[in-house]
């Protein structure tokens, strides 16, 4: 894990002080609301239906077992009891006091976390695939790449009042599970035909009222150049990009009004100009970051392990949650284990403090003291070796973390919705705890097999139902909460855009129209297919008609 | 108002050209820059000293023409999120070699203190009260991410030269 030295600390703590200052100067009036707001936002902190919320930055995805302490106790002491982790790899507190907003983001500075630019219409959090590093399919580690993102987006002296927010994503491996297409700019890293590593790079993607998958924008750049390039696209973007309506302000908009040919060309001129200036960190800095991510020192274990065959053998639950909540190491004789964050009846993302500490003390015993946050809302133990496996397993079982839905149905993405979002049109956990009730029997999810279902309570997407196979729209009807439902839409590295299917339901009707798409998909699909490539085999047609009725 | 002096350069005093006024002989004035795209030689031979008025909706490459014979340039912000202002001030310095005094002038807020700073501006108009404040934002941070165009070197420079490994050990 990155590790911070002098400078970082400095940087961190300057901050603290200044959020301080800015928070004692809106108390007494010194700033207006008008001014505070994109400065608290910038800092994470949103005035949200009921209370503030302050959202936390997991750079990447990554921390430590300390950190996690750390995460369980700001939980106890300055929340009621509980955190909830978000699509992008951050943890957000729903209570905390504004005057108390100061400490906590001290008590994160000591443990070399914060809140920069959690929020706001400057650089966000840069994500990337939750298996980073410990994967086989992998070309390279991306969080080299995002730990020097973040760096050089943090108070950034000429990107930090951008037309709107700007997420990036990054993925090392083929298989993206980083949703990077959905991204203001996304990239992948790809070796070249001389063997050297670089990334393509698209722009361009965003959710939201207009969904639009991100074009490449180029097809190679290599490593050395990554920020300058960066600073390019930004730079034409911070220009042109509209600011007269926050609806058509994001990159996506310019990219799609401007061509991304013409977009792609204006980058390039301008980073013509300033590649050899020296923006760009030198190799000694490249290196230095690196080293932080070195793989863990792991002894080559056997891969057959009769003791997990034997408890899988005779516990269903544990064979289920070894199908779908490991996945393969790099290593041999290790695994990556998904922790559900999606207990069924349950409110998806949720962790409680006891929770966080228990993922911290099994951390440090089973995966080399690291945790890693997914964008499907579920945390990750990297490094586990596979003999410890049953023994985890009950851990994480008696603490109500064993839930083996990984990837399944039930494995929902939903926004936090009407009952803490003051931009919220319809509730949106209440449908996902609905949903998962009405599927609780594991023997049926593993027979539907992968589904993503994604529920957003209004269009703003944070629930990501653009990209779900199965979406959920809140919208609000005169007055009531109506959810449309979407299909077949993808945030793998075969992106898709879900497509409504018809007019919208009451809370009872949307969970009857998902279990009707799901019986149209057991009931057509041929041998082997999963849901999604069903549905893009079949068409709209054969769902709507057994949703809507014949007409 | 309070002019905050972020660079320490000696603050330019201009008086704004009335819209169908002549600049008299010899004076520093600052212009809209659409006037100045449509003025002859003889209007910048006749002021002193002449300065652009540049508003966010500018194209950067408006500025090449003026570049080179203004004095100063005053980029004005319609509201603080207005982040075009920063990009302005970075071509002015990067792509037009410019070494005048840039002025930020709008809604800034002292917060931005280092940002202006560090993107290009020389100086910012404020409102009295704010005075203190901006001056205190500008000793707020002790080391930056990013190489500018303000003359600060990035840490990632920072930390692998002599004096960078002193202070990081």
């Amino acid at each position: 894990m990155y590790a911070y030295d002098t400078f970082d600390h400095a940087m961190v703590n300057a901050r603290v002080a200044e959020f301080r200052d800015q928070v004692e100067r809106r108390m007494t009036g010194e700033l207006t609301e008008e001014e505070f707001r994109p400065l608290r936002l910038m800092n994470g902190l949103y005035l949200q239906l009921h209370a503030y919320m302050l959202r936390v930055a997991i750079p990447y995805g990554t921390l430590s077992a300390d950190q996690m302490r750390k995460l369980a106790h700001i939980a106890r002491k300055y929340d009621k009891g509980y955190g909830h982790f978000t699509t992008r790899q951050n943890i957000q507190y729903n209570w905390p006091k504004l005057s108390e907003t100061p400490d906590i983001l001290q008590e994160l500075a000591d443990v070399e976390m914060h809140a920069v630019q959690t929020s706001g219409n400057c650089i966000r959090n840069v994500t990337t695939d939750q298996f980073a590093g410990a994967t086989a399919d992998e070309v390279a580690d991306p969080r080299p790449y995002a730990e020097l993102i973040r760096q050089w987006s943090s108070f950034h002296p000429e990107f930090s009042f951008l037309p709107r927010k700007f997420k990036i994503a990054i993925t090392g491996a083929k298989t993206d599970r980083a949703a990077i297409k959905w991204h203001d700019i996304g990239l992948v890293v790809k070796e070249n035909d001389e063997g050297e590593i670089g990334f393509e790079v698209l722009a361009g993607g965003g959710m939201g009222r207009t969904p639009v998958i991100a074009k490449t924008v180029r097809d190679f750049l290599p490593v050395q150049d990554l920020l300058s390039y960066l600073e390019a696209m930004l730079r034409v973007y911070n220009e042109q990009g509209r600011r007269d309506n926050k609806y058509k302000a994001r990159i996506k908009i310019l990219v799609e009004a401007m061509g991304v040919e013409e977009y792609a060309r204006q980058v390039e001129a301008e980073w013509e100009k300033i590649r050899h200036i020296p923006i760009d960190v030198p190799e000694e800095e490249v290196a230095r970051i690196k080293a932080f991510f070195a793989p863990p020192p792991l002894a080559v274990l056997a891969d057959d392990v009769p003791a997990v065959d034997e408890l899988a053998g005779k516990n269903f639950i544990f064979k289920a949650w070894l199908a779908n909540n490991t996945g393969a190491h790099k290593v041999p004789g290790y695994a990556n284990v998904t922790i559900s964050l999606k207990p069924h009846g349950g409110i998806p993302g949720d962790a409680s403090d006891e929770q966080m500490d228990l993922v911290a003390d099994l951390a440090d015993t089973y995966s080399q003291s690291e945790i890693r946050v997914s964008h499907e809302q579920n945390l990750i133990l990297p490094h586990v070796a596979k003999k410890d496996l049953p023994e985890l397993w009950q851990k994480l079982d008696e603490a109500g973390l064993g839930t083996p839905n990984a990837g399944l149905l039930t494995d929902i993405i939903a926004c936090p919705g009407l009952d803490y979002c003051s931009l919220a049109n319809t509730r949106s956990i209440p449908i996902a705890q609905t949903i998962t009730e009405r599927f609780d029997d594991m023997k049926r999810l593993m027979d539907i097999g992968p589904l993503k279902i994604k529920i957003s309570g209004c269009i703003n997407s944070c629930g990501h139902h653009h990209a779900g196979h199965i979406g959920i729209l809140g919208v609000d009807r005169k007055g009531t909460e109506n959810y449309q439902i979407l299909l077949g839409g993808s945030g793998g590295e075969d992106a898709s855009k879900a497509a409504i299917l018809g007019p919208g339901f009451d809370e009872d009707g949307i969970v009857d129209a998902v279990e009707k798409v799901v019986a149209v998909y057991l009931g057509e699909r041929e041998e082997g297919e999963e849901f999604l490539a069903a549905y893009r085999r079949l068409g709209p047609d054969t769902f709507k008609e057994a949703v809507y009725g014949a007409h | 108002m309070a002019l905050i002096n972020l660079t320490g350069i000696q603050p330019t005093e201009f008086e704004v050209l009335a819209d169908d006024a002549s600049p008299s002989e010899g004076a520093t004035v600052a212009v809209p820059l659409a006037r100045l795209l449509e003025a002859e030689e003889a209007f910048f031979k006749s002021a002193g000293s002449v300065g652009a008025i540049i508003d966010t909706e500018t194209s950067y490459d408006a500025l090449a023409a003026v570049a080179d014979k203004i004095a100063f340039a005053v980029i004005d912000f319609p509201a603080f999120g207005d982040g075009r202002g920063f990009s302005l001030a970075v071509r002015l310095r990067k792509d037009y070699a410019f070494k005048g005094e840039i002025r930020a002038v709008g809604p800034v807020i002292p917060d931005q203190a280092l940002f202006l700073l560090r993107a290009g501006f020389d100086t910012v108009d404020a409102a009295d009260e704010r005075k203190a404040a901006f001056e205190a934002a500008l000793e707020r941070f002790p080391a930056f991410y990013q190489t500018d165009f303000g003359g600060q070197v990035s840490v990632a420079h920072t930390r692998h030269s002599a004096e960078g490994q002193r202070k990081a050990s």
